[in-house]
């Protein structure tokens, strides 16, 4: 008896141990930190890990799971990308494709393999429609939320300032580039400013000066880029070159990183760059970080990067996600989620300034709240500025149209589900 | 021992010019074909199909195409990536424009419109050889990636500039698109990459064959026997471009899903003219191991220190990957530089006189 009964505890501590250690909450990150874009790429990662180890060490995990927020490397490259996703598809509750080549291929297996894609920032605008894109969020605001934002930052409130004149737009000739073109185009018969797309080919990034001339010759009120990686440097230099007013110059968020300005330093002065984070020096989460990732030497980061744009960017981006995590975890009483869980999870995220409060982030995102039918939270943004030495923020809180890019999204995603079919729709209402 | 030819005595022409004169030879093939249709598709798991079964398939299939024209017929190119693109769209627009069509059938179809163009960007071959030519068709390269940015009625006008692969049926199974399952998109390559092989095994031992290898070992001497220099010329381009196109439209709808015009740039052309050297130009089976080299190779050293449970930085492990693959890659063309065919040839020659060397 007394040995079947040291048997059957002994049987049930092995089952336990060995449930405790399946359980863990897999994120993996199809990360590019080699490659001709680890730049840009290895700031907003070490931001990325750098969060939940924090909440490893600090809280034991998301309610009370350990977190296993790990890497696999792409470079970039579409086909690790793909192969990435495969190998981590198994066990993982969240996928985040990062390039765009990825996040294309990525997207549609998604309704089949029911994973989660987090593409915070990025992807298609058109996922912010729930209804068709069950299974992908980009919160916290698109890019035609951004280009609705720069534009409302140059003409005004009802853009009306931005009649009868001319813009730029100056874009990566990639799907991420051409991405805010069905709204700018709009945009530009709805309030009657003359829209000039220029684009730059993958290979010219470096070497600008056929558009640079086109600028100088066109003489634009405005330019606007949709640019990325070496792109950016590229334009800076040249628009220095060539002397084009750096105030009338303005980026999407990914062009607004400080190692690209670092190269033009004073020259860039006055250069602006829409953003949907602001670095605050002196949020309370810093102590944690100090105390949980960066004393104890559990970092990638240094000292001058924990200060950049992108770097906090990267504590966002996960912070979003473990509330996501947190919040399905609340809803279906358990620690460990499975990926249908966390989809509904991150359809419910609450973010109230309260909330940011808590987290000790605030002033570093806006607070915004996504929904069945909303997967993209629109949290609006605010201009950065840059200073000559790095960014400030540089405006109130912007907001985009919502009435105007609301039936946009619906058609673009409309558009894209019949291409698809047949494409799994979920109903909100 | 295991070459033993003894025997095995040929009482007529017909088995003496057999393609394997030696049947240890032709077992070894049915073993192939056995593990390839039968044993793969039953074991693999969705990992191996997607980044190793697959993917090496299309890739040696690509490298066949640039093979034949490279290293049968002796014109140098550099636009292979570009020809895989037009099959690619050309299938894209007859998938979108013809939804009624199979798949299968489309792909097929779509190398017709690369061995158009191929023949077309073929014809400066008959005045210039060698590396001029390489140029004149990496102006192919250069032109088409342009068009596919460019030219948005390929794209349907999709305001990204990507194409997207539809869900397409073929006899009631999902065949393309996210809704096909890995298995049956294997099936497809490898029944595609069978037949193609099957055709241009017989085509390089036949007349055209032979008169590709005259053309590419002296082809004035070819003229001066007699062979047409433009048919057989532009015959290679046309042959070589359209199996480039059928791997290009394979390449998108059974595997990658989805591409943006910039996938086929210099890069991926470059990439298929290493597999076909480092396999061996001039040989059906180099395109074949060199695929397993450089495609197959990373990733399987991609999932080993995982296998082996060693727990490694990510990046590290990538930096290391590029490392070993561009030492092997080193180390094979210094043993071999007529390639891994030539290297499993002379393996055979020492196993059919092994143990018993002279």
């Amino acid at each position: 008896m007394n040995y079947t009964a040291r048997l059957a505890a002994a049987a049930m501590a092995a089952t336990f141990a060995a449930s405790a250690g399946a359980q863990e909450l897999n994120l993996p990150n199809l990360s590019y930190r080699t490659g001709p874009f680890a730049s840009t790429g290895t700031p907003v990662m070490n931001g990325q890990a750098d969060y939940f180890t924090m909440l490893n060490a600090r809280d034991g995990g998301i309610g009370g799971v350990k977190v296993n927020a790990y890497e696999c490397e792409t470079g970039y490259n579409t086909e690790k990308g793909v192969e990435c996703y495969e190998k981590t598809k198994g066990d993982a509750i969240v996928t985040q494709p990062w390039s765009t080549g990825i996040t294309l291929q990525v997207l549609p297996k998604t309704n089949v393999d029911k994973i989660p894609i987090l593409a915070p920032g990025y992807g298609f605008s058109a996922m912010a429609d729930g209804e068709v894109f069950q299974w992908a969020f980009n919160m916290p605001a698109s890019y035609w939320d951004g280009a609705s934002m720069i534009l409302k930052a140059l003409g005004g409130e009802d853009m009306g300032g931005l009649k009868g004149k001319k813009i730029a737009f100056l874009h990566l000739d990639h799907p991420f580039g051409k991405e805010p073109l069905p709204y700018l185009e709009k945009k530009a018969a709805d309030v009657g400013f003359e829209l000039l797309p220029i684009p730059v080919g993958l290979k010219e990034m470096q070497n600008q000066s056929a558009q640079w001339l086109q600028i100088r010759r066109e003489r634009p009120d405005f330019v606007i880029m949709w640019g990325w990686g070496a792109m950016n440097t590229g334009a800076l230099t040249e628009a220095v070159k060539t002397k084009y007013p750096m105030d009338q110059f303005v980026g999407i968020w990914w062009s607004g990183h400080s190692d690209d300005l670092q190269v033009v330093g004073q020259d860039g002065k006055g250069y602006r760059a829409i953003s949907f984070n602001a670095p605050v020096e002196d949020a309370p989460v810093w102590a944690d970080i100090q105390k949980y990732v960066i004393e104890p030497g559990k970092t990638e980061s240094d000292e001058e990067q924990r200060g950049e744009v992108f770097y906090q960017r990267g504590l966002v981006m996960s912070m979003m996600l473990a509330e996501g995590i947190r919040a399905a975890q609340e809803e279906y009483g358990t620690g460990n989620i499975s990926p249908e869980q966390l989809r509904w999870g991150l359809e419910n995220i609450e973010l109230t300034a309260e909330r940011l409060d808590e987290l000790g982030m605030t002033g570093m995102v806006p607070p915004f709240s996504t929904s069945c039918g909303d997967h993209t939270g629109h949290s609006g943004g605010w201009m950065l500025q840059w200073d000559g030495a790095k960014f400030v923020k540089a405006s109130d809180h912007l907001q985009e149209n919502r009435d105007e890019i609301a039936p946009l999204e619906v058609e673009k995603a409309e558009e894209y589900a019949a291409a698809n079919a047949p494409w799994p729709t979920q109903d909100c209402n | 021992m295991f070459y033993r030819a003894a025997g095995q005595f040929k009482t007529s022409y017909r088995a003496d010019q057999a393609l394997f004169p030696v049947r240890q030879d032709a077992m070894l093939l049915g073993f192939i074909l056995i593990l390839a249709w039968v044993v793969f598709p039953l074991t693999a798991s969705e990992f191996a199909f997607q980044t190793l079964l697959i993917p090496i398939l299309i890739y040696s299939l690509a490298a066949l195409g640039l093979n034949i024209l490279t290293g049968y017929a002796g014109q140098l190119s550099l636009g292979t990536a570009a020809f895989m693109g037009v099959g690619a769209y050309a299938c894209y627009k007859m998938v979108t424009l013809m939804p009624w069509m199979s798949p299968v059938v489309a792909i097929l179809l779509s190398g017709v419109f690369s061995a158009g163009i191929g023949v077309v960007f073929g014809i400066p071959s008959l005045r210039i050889k060698g590396f001029y030519l390489a140029i004149a068709t990496l102006a192919a390269q250069f032109f088409l990636v342009w068009l596919f940015e460019k030219w948005a009625w390929l794209y349907n006008y999709n305001a990204s500039g990507a194409i997207q692969v539809p869900n397409l049926q073929s006899f009631g199974v999902y065949v393309s698109g996210p809704q096909a399952t890995s298995m049956v998109q294997y099936y497809v390559v490898l029944a595609v990459v069978t037949l193609l092989t099957w055709v241009c095994i017989n085509l390089t031992r036949g007349t055209t064959g032979r008169i590709w290898k005259a053309t590419r070992d002296m082809d004035f001497a070819a003229e001066l026997i007699g062979i047409n220099l433009m048919k057989s010329k532009l015959g290679a381009f046309a042959v070589s471009s359209y199996i480039v196109g059928v791997a290009g439209a394979l390449f998108v709808f059974m595997w990658r899903g989805a591409a943006e015009p910039n996938l086929f740039d210099v890069p991926l052309s470059f990439r298929i003219l290493f597999i076909a050297i480092i396999g061996g130009l001039g040989s059906i089976l180099g395109n074949y191991l060199g695929a397993i080299l450089i495609v197959g190779l990373p990733v399987i050293l991609g999932v080993l220190p995982e296998v082996l449970g060693m727990q490694t930085d990510s990046a590290l492990a990538e930096h290391l990957n590029t490392m070993i693959v561009g030492a092997l890659i080193i180390f094979f063309l210094i043993v071999e530089p007529h390639g891994l065919a030539q290297l499993w040839r002379l393996i055979r020659e020492k196993l059919v006189i092994w143990p018993f060397p002279h």
